[in-house]
């Protein structure tokens, strides 16, 4: 009977903290809480791969923000890329969350329901104002009341097209497909044209594919599955029909998201969808093709993704670790953060910034305006509760009816009924 | 030298079939680990042979992330892990192997269970028993439940299983204990399996990526493979550093397994003598 | 009595340590799945008693059978080639001649490679326009690509060559640890009396070798029947189409991993590959018994 107790004792110094906090607010575009609130003590902060490109900046954010607030002292953890979901749930079952950790809106989903975050739809509504819709939506979620997170930096994915290739084998690189059917049309020319030695596709639909296509990927509530549609079926027997035309190598069947770009990279394929700075890891990896590469719009909606910080309801001191996670991201700490890399702040006071708006005149710096244009619309096109079981099966499913191995509608109806199976209990 | 006769000829040459079978890895490792930044990595067909051949990445990872700490940490690690192994497990080997005694069986039987059941569910109940020790976010806790490993204990039983019975029988009617004969019988005749078991644990701790991480919150307290992983960082990764901090790791295992395999013949005098 | 290492407690003084590891690290852990077996526990919350409603759910898993299938097809290849061909490349490297260092250490650095550089490697490899491919193209032995990557069996044919690739290095060490005891006289003496390399491969090297060939038939067994990293990285974590070439613990891997893991089910998954281990290796410790 341990845990009901320490969790109603949380949740009443969470609702004093907040309290203590709304009285000592500021207006709502200042980004961090009075001193007087009660600021003060140890906190810790988890970010996700930042070190050691970032190690700079972040540094200085805690610095400035220990600077602001005398008596806090802020512990800074930063994970390594891999493995961060077994990371943050062996910190999760183990009650030793950090105060304020950066968790992207699936990985907060479970926390928020077992009850371990707090809510700053509660804790801290002053704060909700700063920060654009499309980000605060990604911490609302189905069944639960409240923002579970503070939105930090977003993007999204545009088409990179190697306009070398394109040029080669007789399509205009000026004049990129916008849409599925264009795309299997300039695929069918690569194809023919290059005799078959270069492809245009590679890449398998995704959950993502069936909602632009008008597709209800899940009920409302956030209960069921609901994407075994004849429009879905539709999209998937295009893709079919044109994998056995030929019209995408064989492999990718088992390629995942990275092994598109990475075709890419090895110039065998002429298009992938990648975020906004996908032109300078190019430079990195095969320098000789990244200045040959350019970029459009994402075909219809274009997906929004999201990173945040949450604060930890077990916190010992919540009053400092909301002032810490809102010092992150903050309008002014948010914009010193993406002039440095390709992402896109998460608060409004930076949607003005013509740094994002204007290009450098690179193609780099195209992609990221082009990236940049696409944010008001981006939306989130996989529900948060497609954790990675589910996105396995789908895949697997969906690879299957593309192989020719079941039709499209088997592989769908069963693909849902797996899923449904991972999603209850 | 010895002149090379039929037989060593024929022994070059399937060595230098089976080199080029495995080779592989290490060979793009070290090329793509010497490349410099203008070369293209992943083109269609990489050259194998770096056209700008540098030692940059190197030094380059030296900068971008605390490698010797790292380097300290794993040792210590790995130091905990071979201690552990090469005495829990040579011990126990011996009591399974040249001991007779009740609930003998039955503990064989578990040691073999034990490696049988798949162990990817335990890990967070592995991750509560440490921290229940209050060994979290130590090194200690990241060496402790790999310090006897049931396999090793297994391959010391079979090495010992395998001295000659009449052996042990003359020291015991020459009055010696049990622990006398181990000392005196059974560790001169299983000084191979021991090195392979030191191996084994070295490169087991030294590899080990997930149980560290999940152990090891301080990122001061990292070991290298999970520190290198701050090389392929979110927005950042360069294959030419991830090799060179790939080769960097390599290289105490290609010394301690160059020092170790020395240790597979009984007595290597013996074999430089008559080999 | 009076000597401290002659009394009936001595064994259990030498199986001390090893006792304690066995029942903290290991048997504390079993237990712990075994009981989640019987739960709808997930790594956060949950854990209710569902009685055998996990076993149910396993005896209806069509994705589970194919695993199971593709593990014991796995085990069967595995087994023989990896039983013998590592003893050959152990006999080939036993001979001290100059550089032979080298080479065992170089045999050796595929068990140590990391799983990015392998499946690099072996796409690059296996891929339709891959090194293989492209060569049997060019031969002439082939019009189409072969699939290696995406066709259910050939994938499982791919990993096993990447099973064997890895293994041979690796129970290599365990082999030459044991040749090194079997002894040096009786080879001369055979040589002597004019007995050729495959006589005395047959009749000195084997039986000399014969428990550590057991142990070896034991772990290889044991890690075919829970192969996972060779089918992840071939198939880039997919399984391939469908799922079908999914092994068992790549099916437990999917289940626990992960906030929503279903803990429970991927426990009796455990179980349920933990008995089908129990019988190939009872087998095996039959017939040695046999056979000795």
């Amino acid at each position: 009977m341990r845990f009901p107790l320490t969790a109603l004792t949380t949740a009443a110094v969470l609702m004093l903290a907040g309290c203590g906090l709304g009285d000592a607010e500021t207006p709502a575009n200042s980004p961090a809480a009075s001193a007087s609130g009660g600021v003060t003590g140890k906190v810790s902060l988890q970010t996700w791969s930042l070190k050691p490109k970032f190690t700079d900046y972040v540094q200085g954010v805690i610095d400035s923000f220990e600077k602001k607030y005398p008596g806090v002292e802020v512990e800074w953890l930063d994970q390594p890329g891999e493995g961060y979901a077994d990371k943050v749930l062996s910190q999760a079952a183990s009650g030793t969350l950090p105060d304020v950790t950066n968790l992207p809106p699936d990985f907060a989903l479970p926390l928020a329901r077992q009850g371990m975050l707090a809510d700053i739809g509660r804790s801290d509504t002053a704060a909700l104002a700063d920060y654009v819709e499309g980000g605060l939506a990604a911490y609302r979620f189905a069944g639960l009341d409240g923002v579970y997170g503070y939105p930090w930096y977003l993007n999204t994915d545009v088409n990179y097209w190697n306009a070398e290739l394109m040029k080669k084998h007789g399509l205009d690189p000026a004049k990129p497909p916008a849409n599925l059917d264009e795309l299997i049309e300039q695929a069918r020319t690569l194809r023919d044209k290059s005799g078959g030695k270069v492809y245009l596709m590679s890449r398998k639909p995704e959950l993502g594919d069936l909602t632009n296509a008008g597709v209800k990927v899940m009920s409302d509530d956030g209960k069921s599955f609901t994407f075994n549609t004849p429009e879905a079926v539709a999209v998937l027997d295009r893709y079919r029909e044109a994998f056995k035309e030929g019209l995408m190598p064989k492999d990718v069947l088992t390629d995942d998201y990275a092994g598109n770009a990475k075709l890419f990279t090895e110039g065998k394929v002429a298009w992938t969808t990648a975020g906004g700075n996908f032109i300078s890891s190019l430079a990195v990896d095969n320098p000789s093709m990244a200045p040959k590469v350019v970029s459009s719009k994402a075909f219809g909606t274009p997906p929004l993704y999201v990173q945040g910080v949450s604060v930890s309801a077990r916190s010992k001191n919540p009053a400092a670790a909301t002032a810490l996670a809102r010092w992150v991201t903050s309008p002014d700490n948010q914009a010193a953060f993406a002039h440095l890399t390709a992402i896109f702040p998460s608060t409004k006071a930076s949607a003005g910034d013509p740094f994002f708006s204007k290009s450098d005149g690179t193609n780099g710096g195209d992609a990221k305006v082009t990236a940049f244009a696409s944010l008001p619309e981006a939306k989130m096109l996989q529900p948060v509760e497609v954790g990675e079981a589910i996105s396995k099966v789908v895949k697997q499913q969906f690879s299957l009816a593309i192989s020719g191995g079941a039709t499209s509608k088997e592989a769908l109806d069963t693909a849902v009924a797996k899923a449904d199976e991972l999603l209850q209990q | 030298m010895r002149g090379f006769t039929g037989e060593n000829v024929l022994r070059y040459a399937l060595l230098l079939l089976v080199l080029v079978l495995t080779v592989g890895p290490f060979a793009w490792m070290l090329s793509t680990s010497l490349k410099g930044s203008g070369e293209d990595i992943f083109t269609e067909i990489p050259a194998f042979l770096p056209q700008q051949p540098t030692l940059n990445n190197y030094a380059r990872v030296a900068d971008s992330i605390p490698v010797w700490s790292y380097i300290a940490n794993s040792l210590i690690v790995a130091a905990m892990a071979v201690t552990g192994n090469a005495v829990g497990a040579t011990l126990a080997g011996y009591a399974l192997a040249r001991l007779r005694f009740r609930g003998m069986k039955l503990l064989l039987g578990l040691t073999l269970g034990t490696l049988i059941l798949p162990g990817e569910v335990t890990i967070i109940s592995q991750y509560v028993t440490v921290r229940g020790m209050g060994l979290a976010d130590t090194l200690l806790g990241v060496a402790l439940p790999g310090a006897i490993a049931m396999l090793n204990v297994l391959l010391m039983r079979t090495a010992f299983a395998a001295i000659p019975d009449e052996m042990d029988e003359a020291a015991i009617i020459d009055g010696a204990d049990a622990w006398q004969r181990f000392v005196r019988i059974g560790l001169p005749n299983v000084k191979g399996m021991l090195s392979v078991v030191v191996i084994f644990s070295f490169i087991g701790a030294w590899d080990d990526f997930l149980w560290p991480l999940i152990v090891l919150t301080n990122p001061e307290k990292y070991t290298l493979t999970v520190g290198l992983q701050y090389l392929s960082g979110a927005f950042s990764s360069d294959p030419r550093l991830i090799a060179a901090g790939t080769m960097i790791a390599f290289l105490p295992i290609a010394v301690v397994f160059g020092v170790a395999q020395r240790f597979f013949f009984r007595g290597v005098e013996e074999g430089a003598i008559k080999g | 009595m009076t000597r401290t290492f002659q009394g009936r407690f001595t064994p259990w003084l030498f199986a001390a340590p090893g006792l304690v590891w066995l029942v903290v690290f290991n048997l504390w852990p079993a237990f712990n799945t075994v009981v989640l077996a019987f739960t709808n526990a997930k790594p956060l919350g949950g854990g209710h008693f569902t009685g055998l409603a996990n076993l149910g759910r396993a005896l209806n898993d069509d994705q589970l059978a194919t695993a199971l299938l593709n593990s014991v097809i796995y085990m069967l290849v595995c087994l023989p080639v990896l039983t013998l061909l590592p003893l050959l490349l152990a006999v080939l490297v036993e001979k001290k001649l100059p550089g032979i260092t080298f080479f065992r250490t170089t045999f050796y650095t595929p068990v140590v490679a990391s799983a990015v550089v392998v499946a690099l490697i072996w796409e690059w490899l296996l891929e339709d326009r891959g090194l293989i491919n492209g060569f049997a193209q060019w031969l002439g032995v082939i019009a189409e690509p072969l699939p290696f990557l995406t066709d259910r069996w050939l994938l499982l044919l791919s990993a096993i060559s990447l099973t064997i690739w890895k293994g041979m290095g690796y129970y290599m060490v365990i082999y030459l640890s044991a040749l090194g005891n079997v002894r040096r006289e009786l080879h001369e003496a055979a040589a002597v009396d004019g007995a050729g390399a495959v006589r005395r491969f047959r009749s000195i090297t084997v039986p000399g070798v014969r428990n550590t060939m057991l142990l070896v038939s034991v772990l290889i067994s044991v890690s075919a029947l829970r192969v996972f990293s060779e089918l992840y990285v071939l198939s880039n974590g997919t399984g391939g189409p469908g799922g079908q070439d999914m092994s068992v613990v790549m099916l437990i891997q999917m289940y626990s991993r992960g906030f929503t893991g279903h803990l429970g089910y991927a426990s009796m998954l455990s179980l349920v590959l933990f008995v089908v281990t129990v019988g190939p290796m009872l087998l095996l410790l039959r017939l040695n018994r046999k056979g000795a």
